[in-house]
């Protein structure tokens, strides 16, 4: 088992790990956009995985593994009994739990209320998401085992031939590369992405779906005319996830000091001694070597799977190792920037959040589900492609008298109340995201009655007290019936004169 | 679409045509006093009261019998009281001091009209809604709230959460209503139809709210809603399928919103008047688009040329309704080609177009069922065009030749002859019109209704004597006619009586003998319109006040009109609702104590160049509990603090006022704010 795989596990065990009611996976899954790409999470399930020594790497030996070839990473292909056991039971649990969720629909159809009909639906492909990584996770299982199998048996068996056809099909699947469970990981990621888009999206999974696409889009800006280079004409660079993480990339080999530019560092030898001051240590190394011909650089990834991992098919090199850092920090990383406005957005690259801090607060256009938009016709096409969705509009800064304290922060800061709900939503204890997930959705079926509940208590009964006794007011109040008895009206001709319209 | 309804065609004496109408109208002229006359007489011969023994679905059958006259029956007996009670359907509050009665009494009623009733705010909402047992909104289903300024989206939004079975709102005319208001709306998930015309605030959001939370909608009206655009348009498009009835007239809308609108596919009625950011290209995607579209309105919009109008056309050969008013300068040939295909055209108004008889001439041979023809301010209307085209539209009903100078006698003469089902002739400016062609008119057209002669300076005492003939006239207008007297104006007075509407601007040489005519002979009369008639004096005013169903009274700038002739109209006109005496320097303060005391149902005042003193003006701003809008610019014998303190007075109810610029500043914020927050608009002058 490799990273890859545990990381696989690694979903699983939190997808799992809700009580199964409601929108328990769901939540989970968008709650934490980076258990997604399976970036190191300490999971339950670890133990169980069998870390090979090459991808747990110590930081010091990080240099040596720069390649790695293919050789080492066939050794991972060992088939663990252990591991499958776990792995199966682990299977029959799952299926158990979504055995009584599929009961608790049964049992919720002969209740006399009915259902609101999103929700209905909302199990329903909860369920189907839920059966697809059961799949998937029985199909990379299996996957585990077919690469032992294929050395020994060589194709032989029926049985392996399908199940190897199966994972063609599904998977962008690097033949005898890396190992056999990364393409696996990959393809769940994928089917759950799409599980997700076709549900009725909540503003976590719009929020996940944006920054995806975020990504790709940031990665495919790296590129550039990188693409055009022919597999052979560059040599690929792979560092270490320590390494790119680091914060100093140029380490003083006597005191161990770091920096960020080999040019301070060449500044900083000079202090360790004479031999370092002459003009030869002082100038660019490369200098000096740049008559012979050299081989392009390129950077790969090393994250298995990844598109920019030189094992990748479809592999596509980054450019340089700024790109490498960037890519793998937006893409593979927890994101631990948050927007000191929004308290929404989560970055992992802090230019990206100061690149978002410039304009947050301009997305002004919000839709009920909470998705902000910058423009106001991305808002109204989201609007007329889902069902239910509505504009929402921003409390005024003097009607929000009754808010809650927590959504002070949501005013002050000009967002608007569905994105503080989100927030509560996305709170990720396991206990309450059940409860949290109902309050979002009650909100995107009913915006309306959000607002209002906020405003009926205080504001405008406030109001309407200080007008409806303006200093001036005659004796008329809405509903008295007393005329001012100095004038000759009598009620009983208003009566008439009233009934005369009828 | 088609307004006048259809009514028998008898070209027979009158009295023939009493006996083949509805019955209904026939029943509504006779009087309470008819009821309780035959109630006595049935008590009577049976010596008990008979209507005891009648059952409850009897007497309902008695009271559909009599729709339009059920207040008389109401007050005949208990009985006929409380089956009205149950049995009424809608309801129209005056005064808000009753509406919590009405409604408990009225528990069956499905519309209710808030519109002229003033202080309906959230406040007021909130206290009906929790008054005991909410019977009332039970079955509620059409809301008017029309100019209810008052009400803000808290209240409008409990009032609709209220009324399960909403299905149309009218909120025009609120010009402070914006997107939360229209959120409100949103809540109405059955709504049918929403009328939202002036509500300035509401943007595209507010738009998107109804779209997709009233997605039942069949009728919207968008009028005047100026913050909205192509978006909203465009999402309204995708989410109201159901949609049949559309304005979206004086939106900045371009075409691409008629691209979205083509894809409506029930719709019916398309209006965009005054949409001048919309081209022919707009118009092309409707061509394909709205399959059933019956009546398109492109009036003044100024980039549609006769190419666009006639794609429109070509797709849609079941077109009723055309209106093109000031959009286009002439009609070109293939538009008028394409005209001989509408054979359903009901309706076509082309106001402000060059025409020419051949284009007439067509409009005569194709449209042969053409009901309604409009050709205001058209140019090249002669004699010849118009007697082509009413030989061929004999139905014609309605025919506008507003300010169509050239035409004479010959042409009124040959309508007369051609239309003899004409309601509506309307010839204002009109010059060349003389006794000669209204004789004609007065022989054949019995039909007629509404006639204007404004400023046609060739109508004299003999040609009202012939118009009198006409004795269905229900709308005169006789503005700025200053050769008719009042012996004229006595022949319609005898012959007229069902003249609701009467309109002497101008007529100055009216005196005090013709209004006595008049007051004697239109009893009907609701509207009248005597300003600068100068040589009328309190006499008249006096003959004037018994018109009991007169609502609306103009006397501006008559001189010779004292407190004791406004005293006469406000204890004896009950109705009168809206007063103009702006310039009637005479009148004095007891004439405005006399309005404070007894037009108790005043909703409008123009009282600016009048002489009227702080305290009264004060009296007359709290005592008039249904007062909504006052004109007071220029009252020279009130201070500032008089007006604040009037101001003050009125401020919860009153919806409209129009104060002097000069004053803006010296009056203080503080009242000015409160106006502001209670919806009140102040217009300074």
């Amino acid at each position: 088992m490799n990273p890859t795989g545990s990381l696989c596990a690694n979903n699983w065990a939190r997808s799992s790990s809700l009580v199964p009611p409601g929108n328990g996976l769901q939540t989970n899954l968008s709650l934490d956009p980076s258990s997604f790409f399976g970036v190191g999470i300490e999971t339950p399930f670890k133990e169980i995985n069998q870390p090979s020594p090459t991808q747990c790497v110590i930081p010091g030996e990080s240099k040596k593994d720069v390649k790695i070839t293919d050789q080492e990473t066939s050794k991972l292909q060992d088939w663990d009994p252990s591991a499958m056991l776990n792995n199966l039971s682990f299977l029959e649990e799952k299926i158990h739990q979504l055995q009584d969720v599929v009961h608790m629909i049964v049992n919720k159809k002969f209740q006399p209320f009915e259902q609101p009909r999103e929700l209905v639906t909302q199990e329903q492909q909860l369920i189907t998401a839920d059966l697809t990584s059961i799949i998937v996770q029985l199909i990379s299982t299996a996957g585990s085992l077919l690469p032992s199998v294929r050395n020994t048996v060589a194709n032989t068996s029926p049985l392996i031939g399908q199940l190897s056809q199966l994972r063609g099909i599904n998977l962008p699947f690097g033949t005898g590369t890396s190992s056999g469970i990364q393409p696996q990981n990959n393809c769940e990621n994928k089917l759950f992405d799409h599980s997700i888009q076709n549900d009725v999206p909540n503003k976590c999974e719009m929020e996940q779906n944006h920054n995806m696409e975020e990504h790709e889009h940031k990665d495919e800006e790296d590129m550039e005319e990188g693409e055009n280079l022919p597999p052979g004409s560059y040599e690929i660079l792979q560092l270490e996830k320590e390494e790119i993480l680091a914060p100093h990339t140029h380490f003083c080999t006597i005191c161990g000091k770091g920096f960020k530019r080999d040019a301070n560092l060449r500044m900083h030898m000079r202090g360790h001694g004479d031999e370092y001051k002459t003009p030869a240590a002082l100038a660019k190394p490369h200098k000096e070597t740049g008559s012979e011909p050299k081989l392009i650089k390129r950077y790969s990834c090393p994250y298995g799977g990844c598109k920019r991992n030189k094992d990748h098919k479809k592999f596509q090199p980054l450019k340089t190792i700024l790109c490498v850092k960037n890519h793998y920090k937006r893409t593979h990383c927890d994101k631990s920037y948050t927007c000191s406005r929004c308290h929404t957005k989560k970055f992992s690259v802090i230019a990206d959040l100061k690149t978002h801090e410039k304009h947050c607060g301009k997305d002004k256009w919000l839709c009920s589900c909470g998705t902000t938009f910058s423009r106001k016709d991305k808002l109204f096409g989201h609007i007329a492609l889902f069902q239910g969705h509505t504009p929402a509009i921003p409390l005024e800064e003097n009607k929000g008298l009754a808010e809650p304290p927590d959504r002070c922060d949501a005013k002050e800061n000009s967002t608007m109340v569905g994105s503080m709900n989100f927030c509560f939503g996305s709170n990720p204890s396991s206990e309450n995201g059940i409860d949290n997930m109902m309050d979002v959705k009650g909100n995107i079926d009913d915006p309306i009655n959000y607002f209002s509940s906020l405003n009926f208590e205080g504001c405008n009964f406030g109001a309407f007290n200080e007008f409806s006794q303006p200093p001036f007011e005659d004796s008329d109040s809405s509903f008295s019936f007393l005329m001012s008895g100095s004038f000759n009206y009598a009620p009983k001709s208003g009566g008439e004169s009233c009934s005369d319209n009828l | 679409m088609n307004p006048t309804k259809p009514r028998c065609n008898f070209n027979s004496p009158s009295l023939f045509r009493s006996l083949t109408k509805p019955k209904s109208t026939q029943i509504q002229n006779i009087n309470i006093l008819f009821f309780i006359f035959i109630y006595l007489f049935i008590e009577l011969m049976l010596s008990e009261s008979v209507f005891c023994l009648l059952t409850e679905d009897l007497l309902i059958r008695i009271l559909d019998r009599v729709n339009s006259d059920r207040k008389s029956l109401r007050l005949v007996c208990k009985e006929f009281h409380r089956v009205e009670s149950t049995t009424r359907k809608t309801i129209r509050i005056l005064r808000i001091e009753f509406l919590l009665g009405l409604l408990q009494k009225y528990c069956n009623i499905e519309s209710l009209d808030l519109s002229v009733c003033p202080r309906i705010d959230d406040g007021a909402v909130s206290v009906l809604l929790s008054h005991g047992s909410v019977n009332w909104t039970r079955r509620i289903k059409r809301l008017v709230l029309s100019r209810a300024t008052g009400l803000g989206y808290v209240g409008l939004e409990m009032l609709i959460r209220a009324c399960p079975l909403l299905e149309a709102v009218d909120v025009s005319h609120c010009c402070g209503y914006g997107d939360r208001e229209a959120s409100a709306l949103s809540c109405a998930v059955r709504l049918r139809e929403l009328n939202m015309d002036k509500c300035l605030g509401v943007t595209d959001i507010g738009l998107a709210k109804i779209a997709v939370g009233c997605s039942k909608l069949e009728s919207l009206s968008l009028k005047w809603c100026l913050e909205i655009s192509d978006l909203g348009i465009d999402l309204l498009s995708k989410k109201c399928l159901e949609l049949k009835f559309l304005d979206v007239s004086y939106l900045k809308v371009t075409s691409e919103s008629l691209r979205s609108i083509a894809s409506l596919l029930k719709l019916e009625v398309f209006i965009m008047v005054g949409c001048y950011l919309v081209d022919d290209v707009g118009l092309r995607f409707l061509e394909k688009g709205c399959p059933l579209l019956k009546a398109i309105d492109v009036s003044r919009c100024n980039c549609v040329s006769p190419s666009g109008l006639l794609s429109v056309i070509s797709g849609h050969e079941g077109l009723e309704q055309m209106d093109a008013r000031y959009c286009l300068s002439e009609l070109s040939a293939p538009l008028i080609n394409g005209l001989k295909n509408l054979n359903h055209l009901n309706i076509i108004r082309i106001n402000g177009v060059r025409v020419s008889d051949f284009i007439l001439q067509i409009i005569g041979t194709n449209c042969k069922s053409l009901v309604e023809l409009g050709l205001s301010k058209c140019i090249g209307v002669t004699n010849m065009g118009i007697m082509q085209v009413v030989s061929g539209c004999g139905n014609l009903k309605t025919l506008d030749l507003t300010c169509c100078r050239s035409i004479t006698d010959v042409a009124i003469s040959t309508i007369a002859n051609s239309c003899p089902n004409l309601a509506c002739l309307k010839l204002e400016s009109c010059d060349m019109v003389t006794e000669v062609g209204l004789y004609q008119l007065g022989l054949s057209c019995l039909m007629l209704e509404e006639l204007d002669l404004t400023d046609c300076s060739g109508v004299n005492d003999i040609a009202l004597k012939y118009i009198s003939r006409c004795s269905e006239l229900v709308r005169l207008k006789l503005g700025l006619c200053t050769n008719i007297s009042d012996i004229g104006l006595a022949h319609i007075a005898c012959n007229c009586t069902k003249l609701t509407e009467l309109d002497l601007y101008r007529c100055v040489r009216i005196g005090d003998d013709g209004l006595a005519a008049l007051a004697t002979g239109c009893n009907k009369l609701t509207m009248l319109n005597l300003s600068y008639c100068n040589r009328m004096t309190d006499t008249g005013l006096k003959c004037i006040s018994n018109l009991g169903e007169l609502s609306d009274l103009e006397l501006r700038a008559i001189p010779n009109i004292t407190s004791i002739g406004i005293k006469a109209v406000a204890i004896n006109c009950k109705r009168l609702a809206n007063l103009d005496l702006k310039h009637c320097e005479k009148i004095n303060d007891s004439g405005f104590w006399a309005l404070a005391f007894y037009a108790q149902n005043l909703l409008q005042i123009n009282m600016s160049y009048c002489n009227v003193s702080d305290h009264v003006l004060c009296l007359l701003m709290s005592n008039l509990k249904r007062l909504q809008d006052a004109k007071l610019v220029h009252l020279t014998n009130v201070t500032v603090q008089g007006l604040e303190l009037a101001l003050r007075s009125c401020c919860g109810r009153i919806k409209k006022v129009k104060l002097q610029s000069s004053l803006r500043f010296s009056i203080s914020s503080e009242i000015l704010e409160t106006f502001n927050a209670r919806g009140c608009k102040i217009r300074w002058d």
